[in-house]
């Protein structure tokens, strides 16, 4: 048989092929983490202000350079998911970002890797200090007061937004502060010849509904897990009964779209801008630039959540008003960074009274600083609400489980609200749906207790 | 008998001194290739494997080399349990296998015809073959959102469309439940049936027109010079097509994620889909590479079938 031998186009293409791979893993090694003398940031990308969040960045990194002698890197992240992964990747590696911009609800899975600083007295000196910070939001900064891990960065309370047009033909005054006059104030508003709904539901979010019934439940008294942070509750009666309240919206009261089965949180918005939908729950004032650019432009109004649940007069023993979770962003400091020092630098000016109000300006984040977010309030009614909201807010339960436990909560409003959808729904599916979730919520926290 | 060496054995002798010879190129060049595709390949493979046989999470990913070590319960778990999404690997093998198997049934007849409609040259035909294209082209997600906004009910276009033929009321629900399988496989078949039809139009370029002549003058009609000139040559191709079309969507990622969001409903829980969460969202790494380890051996087997096809085309090339 001949001897195969290699052509020359195949010589060309072999031998710049290795060429290539070779440099590329060469510059692969060089590339990842900071150099001596930067610092790199990995942040939550603003989706409705990217240039004015740059051009922020930039700022920062002029300051850093003055005060610590390094330079400023940033990578962002366009969501939670690409937040976790980038995450995973850095703490596997043990290269990466030095400094990282966690969501609120990701702090306690960042605390179970290990892999943050836990912040001694006198980093919080060399980060600004903790009396300038917002005092609800550093119950999310870490698994206990002395195990700090972050500093609060910027807030995102939750709060409601109603249509004022849709009130006033329904004569109503002004926004539910209890959830039975919400579906009284839904059922007036609600005409389904004009397609019009007084509430929504977006059961098929991947955020929203464990919120929302986090939050009923809280109110009720109940939690998703026991205080020691041991045993799942799902199969509690508050939990079941937060679960009811809101298929309730859809099944029994019908005060929603029939069709919002299949909404996620931006079909609910869209709704809602379009003047389809009365009031819009679990929302920041991120929204406010859509609404801004749509058909209710002038129309809404924010007010904060409800906080007493369903045919009760009052917050019953071990409940919480819950007009928020406890929400926004924090700094953590990666303890492979070997620039660690210039990090606390830079968490220390991203905090400060100024640029906490510039950051305000440019994407519109309340600042967690509290003389920023105090002189805002005093000027702006839509940030007192807010601020108010998160003033009274409830921190989620601080466990490295809890990200699970979110996705359990939403796989059983995603799988009711399509029973609901294709007309197979019967009361019994929630209690059978939280007892498998209860079973799934109790193996992630007992891999927690290991 | 000739005391002389033969050319040849002399051209060889110095080919192997040399390490180099006249028209040969040194095969050593290749070498940093392999290093380097075993490193991105091999290695990581290795590293599923090894971890797929631990319990690494959130707990013990910072040094999951010395995670505990669980043997086959990974396994155990990925074939016959079920997670927070109802469903186990095997439940997502078997959807996955469904949505490609079907897929690529639709797409094979119809990136045939729509290569048969372009062979023959006419006015317009460049117009058509692009506008054929079109569907490849679009990015899956955002194909994926598109389609999403098509069925979603009483405002999307698919329901409107139904209703006002009386084929279905304008409230049918496409993203969730059982329907939404189907969904999914009519935007995978939207989005990609133009491979088989750029494969196949790439196989009719390459038959000679005078067979068509020859069978022309044999008398033969439109549908025998289909099945006996052009199908019988093409069958390697289609073959082909057919495989690495199957293995791409088995692979699909991007649509379903796009599409139905997350955690999505359970006919549409690729394996694909299933492994990223059990990852990604529910930290459980090692039962995710237990689930890959499983997906690459089932993947070995059409794989197999391609290598032999390949190595087929090259003895028949010969």
């Amino acid at each position: 048989m001949k001897k195969r031998t290699l052509t020359r186009r195949e010589f060309l293409a072999a031998s710049g092929g290795a060429l290539a791979d070779v440099s590329a893993l060469g510059l692969a090694g060089c590339g990842g983490g900071s150099g001596s003398g930067s610092l790199n940031i990995l942040a939550g990308k603003s989706t409705s202000f990217p240039t004015e969040q740059e051009d922020w960045f930039k700022q920062l990194g002029k300051q850093l350079q003055e005060k610590a002698g390094s330079k400023l890197e940033w990578d962002f992240y366009d969501s939670a998911e690409t937040e976790q992964q980038k995450l995973q990747t850095a703490m596997t590696s043990g290269t990466g970002p030095d400094v990282f911009i966690l969501g609120s609800t990701f702090v306690p899975t960042a605390q179970a890797t290990n892999g943050f600083r836990e912040l001694s007295g006198a980093d919080w000196k060399k980060a600004g200090g903790k009396s300038r910070i917002f005092e609800r939001q550093l119950t999310m900064a870490g698994v206990s007061p002395d195990k700090l891990i972050t500093v609060p960065f910027v807030m995102r309370p939750f709060g409601m937004v109603y249509n004022t047009d849709l009130f006033e033909k329904a004569g109503l005054s002004g926004p539910p502060k209890t959830w039975t006059e919400f579906v009284e104030y839904a059922k007036e508003m609600t005409d389904p010849s004009q397609n019009v709904y007084g509430a929504e539901m977006d059961p098929a979010d991947s955020y929203d509904p464990w919120k929302i019934l986090w939050t009923f439940t809280r109110q009720m008294g109940g939690d998703y897990v026991s205080k020691d942070l041991k045993t799942a509750q799902f199969t509690s009666e508050e939990v079941e009964a937060a679960v009811r309240f809101w298929f309730d919206w859809a099944t029994k009261h019908r005060i929603v779209d029939p069709n919002s089965m299949t909404w996620e949180a931006t079909d609910a918005l869209t709704a809602f801008a379009n003047g389809k939908v009365g009031m819009l729950i679990m929302i920041t004032s991120n929204i406010d630039p859509t609404l801004q650019d749509s058909k209710v432009k002038g129309k809404y109004e924010y007010a904060p959540m409800p906080t007493i649940s369903y045919r009760m007069e009052a917050i019953p023993a071990g409940g919480e008003p819950t007009p928020s979770i406890v929400s926004g962003d924090y700094l953590g400091v990666a303890d492979y960074s070997d620039a660690q020092d210039a990090a606390l630098q830079l968490i220390n000016i991203m905090t400060d009274y100024q640029n906490q109000l510039d950051y305000f300006e440019a994407v519109g984040d309340l600042p967690c600083n509290t003389k920023a977010v105090e002189e805002l309030a005093r000027k702006n009614e839509t940030v007192e609400t807010f601020t108010e909201s998160e003033r009274n807010a409830t921190p989620t339960p601080f466990t490295g489980a809890f990200g699970p436990i979110e996705l359990v909560m939403g796989s059983v409003t995603s799988k009711l609200g399509s029973k609901i959808a294709t007309n197979s729904f019967s009361p019994s599916d929630i209690e059978e749906q939280l007892k498998r979730a209860n079973e799934e919520a109790q193996a992630q926290l007992d891999k927690a207790q290991r | 008998m000739s005391a002389q060496p033969a050319p040849e054995a002399s051209t060889a002798r110095r080919k192997r001194r040399s390490g180099r010879a006249d028209g040969d190129r040194p095969m050593w060049l290749l070498w940093p290739r392999v290093v380097v595709v075993l490193l991105i390949v091999a290695v990581p493979f290795l590293i599923a494997v090894y971890t797929s046989f631990l319990s690494v999470d959130q707990y013990t990913l910072r040094q999951w080399v010395g995670a505990p070590w669980v043997g086959f319960d990974n396994y155990v778990a990925a074939l016959a349990g079920s997670n927070v999404l109802s469903i186990s690997a095997l439940g997502s093998l078997g959807i996955s296998v469904a949505f490609s198997v079907l897929t690529t049934l639709i797409i094979t007849p119809v990136g045939i015809l729509a290569a048969l409609t372009v062979n023959t040259d006419f006015r317009g035909r460049a117009l058509l073959r692009s506008l054929y294209l079109v569907p490849y082209v679009i990015p899956t997600f955002v194909t994926a959102l598109l389609w999403r906004m098509m069925f979603l009910p009483q405002t999307g276009l698919i329901n409107r469309f139904l209703a006002a033929i009386g084929l279905a009321d304008v409230n049918t629900y496409w993203l969730v439940g059982a329907k939404s399988f189907w969904a999914m496989t009519i935007t995978e078949t939207w989005a990609v049936w133009a491979f088989i039809y750029i494969m196949v139009l790439a196989g009719l370029q390459s038959i000679p027109v005078e067979q068509y002549e020859v069978a022309e003058l044999d008398g033969a009609t439109s549908w025998e010079k289909l099945t006996r000139v052009v199908l019988p040559q093409l069958r390697g191709l289609i073959a082909l097509a057919v495989l690495l079309s199957t293995l791409f969507h088995f692979n699909n990622f991007t649509l379903p994620f796009v599409m139905f969001g997350t955690p999505p409903p359970t006919p549409v829980t690729v394996l694909p889909l299933n492994i990223y969460l059990t990852s990604f969202n529910l930290f459980d790494f090692s039962l995710g590479s237990a689930m890959s380890v499983i997906t690459l051996l089932i993947m070995l087997v059409p794989g197999f079938f391609y290598l032999r096809m390949l190595r087929l085309g090259e003895v028949t090339s010969r």
